[in-house]
């Protein structure tokens, strides 16, 4: 990871969708808008057949199509997605320019069509002996890697790494070291879409960890990180791609990647780890040779939970960060789990250029003693040093820390 | 059932997994392998075809034929025969 004699990291594209549309110019849109997307979820297997659930959240348009029609058909929703984002990144950072045996994937995620099995369970019940033979290797996660690869001139190594909801954190790590390691010269990472079923929507509730019964039929105001009425995330679907390079390969991009640490704090389960959290932080801002006070914008995994909630604000209370500015993506998004880490990074990263910082949707008592929170509409600030946090089940913690390109005029 | 509407059946199949043929016209005397047709898409046709006129057999049955029609025979005869 970049240090002082380690060469920087640069994001030179980003591809998004999500609730907001497709395309990073409705990402940053509808994030400084504070945009509400959320709604009842209507996608086929997202709720109980015996329609006892009204589970709520946000789902996204259909993506544009990219892929000839004899591959789309083959394609499930979020291989089709991982096209689409990873065509806008790709054509922003000119990778048609670079050899193609110098260029990674690594897509964060695991489970990812776990809707698409179920529809299949559904649809074949009666007739197993029809199963397409496409399903024998469409239903794996890798699949993503190898549909991007067939579409895109990827040939160095395409693979997929899973860490619950701090996967696209992860896969920005592992691509960053692919390319400090000198494996590749352009390195993707994904945040690919999690395309949940009701199956895992009833488990999670069971859990504790869906919101929300306060707000049941009022999904606008269902999600609402960090503030008094929280009972839970909501999911959101959504997918991302960054293009990394090494500085001085490529332009100032978006801005560097100047410090990142992946911690494994020992918690089997949900239960978020002050400790891990802390530790991870403290490694990120030693990487990047910054302190804590030189953090001006911190972009919190704030699920909604009140437990992740909590802790998360007595981290960054504890590690000193009450003077910077936060927001959480999630409480206009949604919880986009493997794709959440990526898709708020490419949201720091616009912010950053833009020199804005959205708002936390529904923050209307938030907790005391405080941090510095972005409410009720857009704030402008010129972004130097951004942290980016996230978090997985299963002990997952990681930190993400990105400078501005230098110059007078960025963010502003 | 009669061969000429199972040799339909199968060219229906072919145009719904290969959409990318459009309106190439596709007789009995084309070969799957001839219309660019790959592998796992040759499988999913003669499957779909299968479930399409009610046929449910191992697919190592289905091997041989050289072209779509000599494919309608088979399934024809297999038809007749259960």
């Amino acid at each position: 990871m970049p240090s002082s004699t380690a060469p920087e990291i640069v994001v030179t594209g980003i591809g998004v969708a999500s609730g907001l549309g497709h395309g990073k110019d409705s990402l940053l849109e509808g994030l400084l808008a504070g945009r509400d997307v959320f709604s009842v979820l209507s996608r086929p297997g997202r709720q109980a057949p015996d329609g006892q659930t009204a589970f709520m959240g946000v789902e996204m348009p259909e993506p544009p199509d990219l892929l000839p029609k004899r591959v789309a058909r083959t394609a499930g929703l979020g291989a089709r997605v991982a096209i689409s984002v990873l065509d806008e990144a790709w054509r922003e950072a000119g990778l048609d320019d670079v050899d193609p045996e110098r260029i990674g994937l690594v897509v964060g995620g695991s489970n990812l069509f776990s809707r698409e099995q179920l529809l299949a369970v559904r649809d074949y019940a009666n007739r197993l002996a029809f199963i397409p033979p496409r399903h024998g290797h469409v239903f794996m996660d890798s699949d993503v890697c190898g549909l991007c690869a067939a579409s895109f001139a990827i040939r160095a190594f395409a693979n997929t790494v899973g860490a619950a909801s701090a996967s696209g954190a992860v896969a920005v790590i592992q691509a960053a070291e692919a390319l400090l390691g000198g494996r590749v010269d352009a390195c993707i990472a994904l945040g690919a879409l999690q395309d949940v079923s009701y199956v895992d929507l009833l488990g999670f509730r069971a859990l504790g960890a869906l919101g929300s019964e306060k707000f049941a039929g009022q999904p606008g105001r269902a999600c609402r990180p960090f503030d008094a009425e929280h009972d839970g995330f909501l999911y959101g679907e959504s997918c991302a791609a960054l293009i990394l390079r090494r500085a001085g390969e490529a332009g100032p991009g978006y801005g560097s990647l100047v410090g990142a640490a992946q911690v494994a704090d020992g918690q089997r389960g949900p239960e978020p780890d002050p400790e891990g959290q802390q530790r991870a932080i403290a490694g990120a801002l030693a990487q990047a040779g910054l302190r804590a006070a030189d953090i001006d914008y911190v972009n919190a995994h704030a699920t909604s939970t009140p437990k992740g909630d909590e802790v998360e604000r007595e981290t960054l209370l504890a590690m000193g960060l009450e003077h910077a500015w936060v927001n959480a993506g999630k409480s206009i998004l949604g919880h986009g789990l493997s794709a959440a880490g990526a898709v708020e990074l490419a949201a720091v990263l616009l912010q950053m250029r833009a020199g804005r910082l959205h708002p936390i949707r529904n923050l209307e008592h938030p907790p005391e003693p405080g941090l510095r929170w972005v409410m009720g509409g857009p704030q402008t600030h010129r972004i130097r040093h951004a942290l980016k946090l996230s978090f997985g089940f299963g002990g997952v913690d990681t930190a993400l820390v990105l400078r501005a390109p230098q110059g007078e005029n960025y963010g502003l | 059932m009669d061969r000429d509407s199972i040799l339909a059946i199968i060219i229906g199949q072919v145009r719904e997994v290969v959409p990318d043929l459009g309106a190439q016209p596709i007789s009995g005397g084309d070969a799957m392998a001839d219309l660019g047709v790959n592998s796992i898409e040759r499988s999913e046709i003669v499957m779909n075809s299968l479930e399409a006129i009610g046929l449910d057999l191992p697919m190592v049955q289905t091997h041989g034929p050289r072209n779509l029609g000599e494919l309608a025979d088979l399934l024809h005869a297999k038809l007749n025969r259960t």
